[in-house]
C-alpha cells in the first residue's frame, strides 16, 4: 500500500509534475497557483526532474512556450490560476487546435474585478470553448491522480488534446489533507513512453505546425477537433478504469453520490461536493431522498450519462460557481439541456453561490434541500435561476 | 474560386493541421491578392540581386549568366507573377531606381 501523506492540493500537484518528469514545463507564478512552481523549481533545482524549465515573462508566453516544445515533439506542462489563464486565452485555442497533449493545473480563482484571489470557476468555466479537456477534483487525492491520468488522456491517438486539471484555489491548493501519493516507479510504469507525432524536432521528416487555414480547409479541422474530444469520453473512461487496475481508486466522467432513489439532486462541482455530501448522508439518515452528482468531466460534457443517471430525479438544483452575466450558469444550462429530452423530466433550478471565496455552508446547503422540497409539495419552482448566500438577495 | 467539394474530407486531413509535405507553399497562389505588379526591365538592370534578397516572397527567378574571367554569376531571369503579391519592395530597395535616371523596377496598374 502506498503511503499515506499530508500535502496541500498544490503540493500534490507538484508530486505528480515530478513523478511525471516532463520535457519541458513553462510557466508564470500566480496566486492561488504559485506553490505549484515553487515546489517543481526545488525539484528540478535539486534534480529530481529532467525537465527543461523555461521561466518565462508572462503567462502568455508560458502557454507559447508549451505549445512550441509540445510541437517539439516532448511531453509538456504548466500550471496556473485566473487573470494568468485569461492572459494565455489566445494561446488556450491554438494549444487545442493544434491538437498538442499539454497538461495544465488549473487551480481556481475569481477572475477581476475588483481584484480578488480566492476561489471561484470564473477562470475554468471562461475557457470551456476553448477545446481543452476539462477535469475537476474534489480533493488534493483527486488533483493528483487527474494529474497522473491527464498525459495518458492528452496523448492518446484518438485525442490528441490538451488537459486541464481543475482543482479549486485555497480550499484545495493551500489546505493539507491526507492521501496516497503512489510510488515513482509504479506512476511511470502507468505513464509508459510517450511518442509524439510528426515533432518538428524530427528534422528526417520535415512539418511544418500553425500554417494559415483559410475558408477551404478550417472547418474540416475543427471538424476533426470535434470528433478528437468527444472520443475523449471514452478514452478518459479507458484511462480512468487503467488507474483503478493499478492503484485501485476508480473514477468516472462523474460522481452519483446517493442517487439511488434521490428525488431531489444537488448538481456542483469541486470542493464543495465534500459539504454537501455530508449533508446528504445527514438527511438520507432522516429518510429524506436526497443526492448529489458531482461533476468531473466538464469537457467533453456527459450528456447522455447523466440523463440517464438523473432520469428519476424529480427536482434537480444546479450549483454554479460562477455568473456567465446575462444568462444562466453553464453548469446549469447543460444540466437543463441534458434534462430536456427526458419525459417526464426533472423541475431544474440554478443558483450561483460562492463568488470570489465566499463559503457555502452547511446550513445553506440544508436551505437549498428545503427549498426544493417546497418546490415538490407545490409542484412549481420558486426561482428559475438566483444568487446564492449574496446579501439583500 | 476552388470548387471546396473537390478537396479531401475531413477524415483524410492531418490532425491539427499539421503540413507533412516540406515546401507545398510554392503551389499556393498568392498572386491573385496583388493590386499592383511590379515590371522589371531588363535593359536598366545591373543584376545585383538587391530585389532577390529583399523580396519576400521568392518571387524572383534567377539564371546563370557568364562573367569576366570565365565564371558564370546569378542573373535576374523574371518575375514570378504567380506568388508576386505586388508588395513594391523591389520597386523601392532598387539600387538603380534609387540613383534616379532610370528605372529597372516600376509599379504599374493590375491588369484586369
Amino acid at each position: 500500500m502506498s503511503p499515506l501523506v499530508a500535502i496541500t492540493g498544490n503540493g500534490a500537484a507538484a508530486e505528480a509534475m515530478r513523478q511525471i518528469d516532463p520535457d519541458v514545463v513553462a510557466a508564470f507564478p500566480i496566486t492561488p497557483s504559485t506553490q505549484i512552481m515553487e515546489d517543481f523549481a526545488k525539484f528540478h533545482a535539486d534534480g529530481k526532474v529532467t525537465t527543461e524549465l523555461v521561466t518565462v515573462e508572462s503567462e502568455h508566453s508560458a502557454m507559447s512556450a508549451c505549445v512550441g516544445a509540445a510541437a517539439a515533439g516532448g511531453r509538456v506542462m504548466t500550471a496556473t490560476s485566473s487573470c494568468g489563464l485569461a492572459l494565455m486565452w489566445e494561446m488556450l485555442y491554438v494549444a487545442a487546435s493544434m491538437r498538442q497533449p499539454v497538461v495544465m493545473t488549473l487551480v481556481s480563482r475569481a477572475l477581476s474585478g475588483p481584484i480578488n484571489i480566492h476561489c471561484d470557476h470564473a477562470d475554468a468555466m471562461g475557457c470551456r470553448d476553448t477545446g481543452w479537456i476539462q477535469i475537476f477534483a474534489e480533493t488534493n487525492q483527486e488533483a493528483y491522480d487527474n494529474l497522473i491520468m491527464a498525459p495518458r488522456i492528452a496523448e492518446h491517438p484518438d485525442v490528441r488534446l490538451p488537459v486541464m486539471v481543475c482543482m479549486d484555489g485555497f480550499i484545495i491548493s493551500h489546505c493539507i489533507e491526507t492521501m496516497r501519493l503512489e510510488d515513482d516507479a509504479k506512476v511511470r510504469d502507468f505513464l509508459g513512453e510517450f511518442t509524439p507525432v510528426h515533432p518538428l524536432l524530427d528534422t528526417a521528416h520535415p512539418v511544418s505546425w500553425g500554417g494559415l487555414d483559410l475558408q477551404d480547409y478550417y472547418i474540416e479541422h475543427k471538424r476533426g477537433q470535434h470528433e478528437a474530444i468527444m472520443n475523449a469520453k471514452a478514452v478518459i473512461r479507458g484511462v480512468s478504469r487503467e488507474f483503478a487496475d493499478a492503484f485501485g481508486r476508480l473514477y468516472d466522467l462523474f460522481e452519483g453520490y446517493r442517487l439511488d432513489g434521490a428525488e431531489r439532486v444537488l448538481v456542483a462541482i469541486n470542493s464543495v461536493c465534500g459539504e454537501i455530501k455530508e449533508v446528504v448522508d445527514e438527511l438520507r439518515d432522516a429518510g429524506e431522498k436526497v443526492g448529489l452528482l458531482k461533476i468531473r468531466v466538464f469537457r467533453p460534457f456527459p450528456y447522455d450519462e447523466i440523463r440517464e443517471a438523473l432520469r428519476m430525479a424529480r427536482i434537480v438544483t444546479v450549483l454554479d460557481r460562477m455568473d456567465s452575466f446575462g444568462a444562466y450558469g453553464p453548469l446549469f444550462t447543460e444540466i437543463r439541456t441534458a434534462l430536456y429530452d427526458l419525459e417526464p423530466r426533472a423541475i431544474v433550478a440554478g443558483r450561483t453561490y460562492g463568488l470570489g471565496g465566499r463559503d457555502l455552508f452547511m446550513d445553506d446547503i440544508r436551505g437549498l434541500f428545503e427549498e426544493s422540497g417546497r418546490c415538490l409539495e407545490k409542484g412549481n419552482i420558486e426561482s428559475v435561476s438566483g444568487y446564492l448566500g449574496a446579501r439583500g438577495e | 474560386m476552388k470548387d471546396f467539394k473537390t478537396l479531401k474530407p475531413w477524415r483524410e486531413l492531418p490532425a491539427g493541421g499539421v503540413i507533412l509535405d516540406a515546401g507545398n507553399s510554392v503551389h499556393y497562389e498568392t498572386g491573385t491578392w496583388r493590386t499592383r505588379r511590379p515590371v522589371w526591365n531588363a535593359d536598366h538592370c545591373t543584376h545585383c540581386l538587391t530585389c532577390w534578397v529583399f523580396c519576400p516572397e521568392g518571387s524572383f527567378e534567377l539564371c546563370d549568366r557568364p562573367s569576366p574571367g570565365s565564371r558564370t554569376r546569378k542573373a535576374i531571369r523574371a518575375i514570378d507573377y504567380f506568388h508576386c503579391k505586388g508588395c513594391g519592395l523591389c520597386v523601392k530597395e532598387c539600387p538603380v531606381n534609387k540613383k534616379g535616371a532610370k528605372q529597372a523596377l516600376v509599379m504599374q496598374a493590375e491588369e484586369k
